[in-house]
């Protein structure tokens, strides 16, 4: 057997036990349910044709050497028929085990039940079933090692049809509300929650056709250039205003869920922004921001919120100035959370990297343990927190409601942007990028190490505070459970998903991340395995981000025509350590 | 005439090993030091002692008139005092003009309210730190100029070491400490250095001292030179009455260098 055929082989054997621990985890009989086709396909079959055709695909690659290793329609049908038998040897020892042995194994593996095995088996008998998967896997093995045969263009337009059609049917249940939103007819597109015949091969077509035009002319960009009388310049405002409107209109072609969800987008857009500022700009790891959530959080909730705390028998007000106005309490806020940045900031001024994480990480702590005390009850409520924060006035506007508070985030955002982008390219920005490269010879050259990372830290925690001042006024509750490690972590996600350092990537981390699991909702309970696979599957193939900072990407990439790490550098005996 | 830097009786110890002892040494406006001496003599060491990045046991030392001991690298430099590293290193993730900008940062004022609001004099410091950095480029010619936007890590070696310099003449400094610039260099490339570091003193007027194993580039540029060893001054002065003291060639140049080197 050749290298090659073995390498087939393990990919094979590779995406059949995916796909079993799909089964397993319950995931593919909850999405059995789910329509991409309605009444025709489902999402759950999609899903494993994927998993076997991805991996087939890969099987198909070429060589380390560049040298085809075997033809790719051979080494894709291996890979499926391989896959495929996987999962049919899984069937029939799970159908052994249950009827010859009558063993019980549900009790272990809660998810084997007979809608998996039938799943499993296409509603056959064990053996015909699991012939018939392992053809399934040779089919959609076959089907995508030709997609080796094809040029690069049409692979390209077939794969991002195919995408569009999946996605759209996976989105089925939000574009029907907006398109319902706008009175645009859409019942020859959607069917129940997934897509027509029609619509597919519509979203196939369009998308395909689109993907084609713009690969003929050299992308979307140049696509639009070509239009007569378009220059750079007015294509950028163009598609800035765009954007605008986009944002403008959203929260009134969607419905309040998908409002409100926008708002919690727009929540994480403050918060990584303001994270960027500190791990990107910076370059300190900082795994306590949660802290300065909670400190914006809290000022609008003590400076606002009408609650009373009964503390050993006696009720007491909290509020240090109850009945401020959002609007006023937002500036206090905001001095709170850089006093605050500055005094974490202040004591590990002198540690790096590692250490300086796991000391954040213990401040993000300390804050969220000293709210739920009950030594602080009668200020911050302890676990039941501060309620009835009031919500933030406009112009007589009811900002509950999630439509009106959209805007007020976003503006909040869009603030956030325009500060980031000013900081990143002014002296204050080349001085942190220095730090970040280098401590020792930014100091060398004359930038104030201590200075630029306490004005690191406030200026994160002034944007970070925003995040939490909404959060507060947005839910009129500010209390210590929502305050957990799990944000510090989230945050940074959406900020290394979206590439360390980049603006933009931070709009894009927080809408993967923050949105589309609470718009996926059917994937309810496997939102943080999807999580965990999109993650690990980003940092593999985009390490450096979804849209990289310009200068992390050539870092990264560069590797390849490194210039020589001189000798003598790493020879060297004495220098600054 | 006043000294731009005097230190006197400096010593360093890190542990047991006393690195730097008792060292007097100076240099005057206008003047190329040469510091010489085997691996280990300390050279190195005064260095970091005199831009800050080590505080010295013992000793003073004097620039420009200001007593500089205990002071943080960053405020010597405001000084007017620059460095390069015996170990080039750069702000390898920034661009060659970027990395260049940063040396202005001690001439320029602008905060996080001057980024946001980016105002006329913003603006105008902004073009400035830009219009020093590109000048202190072109003093490389074409080689850094015409890769301003290259990240500093994709340049050759020599480049890099070159953008060292531009980078520490973009602090406006007065007095340059370079450490074995021309370290790793081939012999076109040595050539082009000592002219160089002889054009930065005539036609700039920077102030210099330079750290170089090279003798032939200690020869050519050192108005003075100072030989160093276990941590100590064994002698200073021209380069011919150096490089004949005993002392010297026993220490450092040995046997075969009195043959083919002197």
């Amino acid at each position: 057997m050749t290298g090659a055929q073995k390498r087939s082989i393990r990919q094979g054997l590779i995406s059949g036990a995916i796909v079993i621990y799909l089964g397993l985890v319950g995931m593919l009989v909850a999405f059995d349910a789910r329509a991409i086709v309605t009444g025709i396909l489902n999402f759950a079959t999609v899903l494993i044709a994927i998993t076997y055709g991805g991996f087939a695909y890969l099987s198909g690659n070429r060589g380390k050497h560049g040298a085809p290793a075997q033809p790719a329609l051979i080494a894709g049908t291996i890979t499926g028929a391989v896959a495929g038998a996987t999962v049919g040897v899984f069937t029939l020892v799970v159908n052994f085990l249950t009827e010859t042995l009558g063993w019980n194994v549900r009790n272990m593996f809660t998810s084997i039940n007979n809608a998996l095995l039938e799943f499993f088996t296409f509603g056959q008998s064990p053996v015909v079933g699991a012939l018939l998967m392992v053809m399934f896997g040779l089919v959609a093995g076959l089907v995508s090692g030709s997609l080796h045969l094809m040029s690069t263009t049409n692979r390209k337009v077939v794969v991002m049809g195919l995408t569009a059609s999946v996605f759209g049917a996976l989105g089925a249940p939000l574009f029907k509300v907006m398109l319902d939103g706008l009175n645009i007819p859409n019942r020859w597109l959607f069917e129940r929650d997934g897509l027509t015949l029609i619509g597919a091969i519509t979203l196939f077509v369009v998308f395909a056709a689109a993907r084609m035009g713009s690969l003929r002319v050299g992308g979307p960009r140049q696509a639009l250039l070509k239009v007569p009388g378009t220059t750079e310049k007015n294509l950028r405002w163009v598609i800035t205003a765009l954007a605008l409107f986009g944002i403008a209109i959203l929260p009134w072609i969607v419905n309040d869920f998908v409002s409100d969800v926008l708002g919690f987008v727009g929540l994480y857009i403050l918060l990584g922004l303001g994270l960027n500022i500190v791990v990107g700009f910076a370059g300190l790891l900082d795994l306590g921001y949660v802290a300065f959530y909670a400190v914006g959080a809290y000022s609008v909730a003590l400076l606002t919120a009408r609650s009373s705390i009964l503390v050993g028998g006696a009720v007491t007000s909290p509020a240090v100035a109850a009945y401020t106005n959002f609007w006023v309490a937002i500036p206090i806020t905001i001095v709170i959370a850089v006093l605050i940045g500055v005094a974490i900031g202040a004591p590990v001024l002198r540690l790096r990297g590692d250490y300086l994480a796991i000391v954040t990480l213990g401040f993000g702590e300390i804050i969220r343990t000293l709210v739920l005390s009950d030594w602080l009850k009668s200020t911050f409520g302890g676990p039941q927190g501060l309620t009835e924060v009031t919500s933030a006035p406009f112009f007589g506007l009811n900002t509950r409601d999630p439509q009106i508070l959209y805007y007020l985030i976003y503006a909040f955002a869009g603030f956030a942007l325009f500060i980031s982008y000013r900081l990143k390219t002014s002296r204050v920005g080349r001085a942190w990028a220095a730090m970040r490269e280098d401590e020792d010879i930014a100091e060398g050259m004359g930038v104030s190490v201590i200075k630029y990372k306490l004005l690191a830290f406030a200026t994160g925690a002034a944007v970070g505070s925003l995040g939490g001042a909404f959060f507060a006024a947005k839910l009129s509750v500010a209390n210590p459970g929502s305050f957990t490690l799990l944000v510090s972590i989230n945050v940074l996600a959406v900020v290394v998903l979206g590439g360390i350092g980049s603006i933009p990537g931070v709009v894009v981390g927080s809408l993967v991340l923050v949105g589309l699991p609470e718009l996926l909702r059917e994937f309810g309970e496997f939102r943080l395995h999807i999580y965990g696979a999109i993650l690990i599957a980003i940092m593999i193939l985009k390490p450096e981000g979804l849209i990289p900072d310009k200068r992390r990407a050539l870092e990264l990439h560069q590797s390849d025509h490194q210039p020589e790490k001189s000798v003598l550098s790493a020879a060297a005996t004495e220098g600054v350590q | 005439m006043s000294h731009l830097l005097e230190v006197h009786g400096l010593s360093i110890r890190f542990g047991g090993v006393q690195a730097v002892t008792k060292i007097d040494f100076h240099a005057d406006p206008g003047e190329i030091v040469g510091v010489i001496g085997p691996n280990g003599a300390g050279k190195t060491t005064l260095f970091n002692i005199v831009t800050g990045f080590y505080s010295p046991d013992e000793g003073t030392m004097i620039f420009d008139g200001h007593n500089i001991s205990g002071l943080k690298p960053n405020a010597l430099t405001r000084l007017g005092m620059a460095r390069t590293f015996q170990s080039v290193r750069l702000f390898n993730a920034m661009t060659v003009l970027e990395n260049a900008m940063v040396g202005q940062h001690t001439r320029t004022k602008a905060g996080v309210w001057g980024a946001l609001v980016r105002s006329k004099r913003t603006k105008a410091e902004e073009d400035h730190i830009r219009d020093r950095a590109r000048e202190a480029l072109a003093f490389f010619g074409d080689r850094l100029s015409g890769r301003e936007d290259a990240l500093a890590s994709d340049l050759a070696y020599a480049d890099r070491r070159r953008l060292e310099i531009a980078r520490a003449m973009a602090t406006d400094a007065k007095l340059l400490l370079l450490d074995e610039p021309a370290a790793g260099m081939n012999p076109a490339e040595k050539d082009g250095l000592i002219n160089q570091i002889g054009r930065l003193r005539s036609e700039l007027g920077y102030s210099i001292i330079l750290i170089e194993h090279d003798m032939p580039v200690i020869k050519s540029v050192s108005d003075r030179v100072v030989a160093l060893d276990h941590g100590e001054k064994i002698t200073e002065g021209t380069y011919e009455e150096v490089s004949t003291n005993k002392q010297v060639i026993e220490a450092y140049l040995g046997k075969a260098a009195e043959e083919s080197h002197l």
